[in-house]
């Protein structure tokens, strides 16, 4: 992927290898300006870019079926616990602020 | 829909949001499988769809409205990848995008594109697709993919086929070409 000015057929061709090897950001990285606009433009590189995308699914997706689902779905409690929690801090804040404010303009307030 | 996906669904829709959170790991046993498939067809590394997947799931939790119709689980992968699964694919690379010579729209297109029909076709049916359109490319256009999918670069490939590298990178564009359009008839006439 050290070549610049590359065509639109090594454009393609390195797009599949980063995503089959899983380096997609280092392919994006590697584009100049002018294969950017080459990229834009070419209709041949989208409908190209499907059909990639379909030989990593059916070819390499077997790679990222972890055997432990299970430790998967404690990672995504544990995310959904730490959200909960936000949202309770977050309303328990409000209430706090809104108590705040009614002791502070006690506080200003003049007896009468 | 199988039963227990069907189970999972209901819990996971479900007002109250601790039982969302207990139905939660029944619904990831259900389609964690499916959808990691699905995330690594655009990021191509395990990792960053685990990474991509928990917040997916943890989206959903919070906010289920979208599953409360589905009825198939076709239906359920789609509505998944347009409602939850792009918005968290648009964001992997966001951070890197202002260095990059991509504009924005063309990122997005790349990483977390519309849904063609070739998208929307299930695994079996691709795999089914994807069979008889080898079958019928030329033995030199086959040998590339294949060899391609044996994980070889181009290099090794060139070598094998005794030519250059340069022709091959060629050979193989013209065949992904010809196996989109090989795939596009494939869909109409089913």
């Amino acid at each position: 992927m050290t070549d610049t000015n590359r065509k639109i057929q090594e454009l393609l061709i390195d797009y599949a290898a980063a995503l089959r090897d899983g380096c997609v950001p280092i392919f994006l990285k590697s584009l100049t300006r002018q294969e950017g606009q080459m990229i834009a433009s070419s209709s041949e590189f989208w409908d190209a870019a499907d059909i990639v995308r379909i030989l990593n699914d059916v070819g390499f997706a077997d790679k990222a079926v972890t055997a432990d689902v299970g430790l998967f779905a404690s990672r995504v409690d544990a995310n959904v616990v730490s959200r909960l929690k936000k949202a309770k801090t977050s309303s328990r804040g409000k209430r706090s602020t809104g108590a705040k404010s009614i002791t502070k303009t006690q506080k200003n307030e003049k007896p009468i | 829909m199988n039963r227990q996906l069907r189970n999972a669904l209901k819990g996971i829709t479900a007002p109250d949001a601790e039982r969302r959170r207990r139905a939660m790991e029944p619904f990831v046993r259900a389609t964690f499988e499916s959808f990691i498939r699905y995330l690594y067809r655009y990021l191509g590394n395990e990792v960053e769809c685990e990474d991509v997947l928990e917040d997916v799931y943890a989206d959903i939790w919070e906010s289920p409205e979208r599953l409360c119709s589905v009825a198939s689980e076709r239906e359920l992968l789609k509505t998944v990848y347009l409602y939850y699964m792009r918005k968290r694919l648009r964001e992997v690379y966001r951070r890197i995008n202002r260095h990059l010579y991509l504009s924005q729209k063309d990122l997005k297109n790349l990483i977390a594109p519309d849904l063609s029909i070739l998208e929307v076709m299930s695994r079996t049916e691709l795999q089914q697709a994807l069979r008889r359109a080898l079958v019928r490319l030329k033995a030199r256009e086959r040998r590339a993919i294949e060899l391609w999918m044996e994980g070889m670069s181009s290099r090794a490939i060139a070598n094998e086929l005794k030519t250059t590298v340069g022709a091959v990178k060629m050979l193989k564009f013209r065949t992904i070409l010809k196996l989109k359009k090989m795939l596009n008839e494939y869909c109409h006439e089913g």
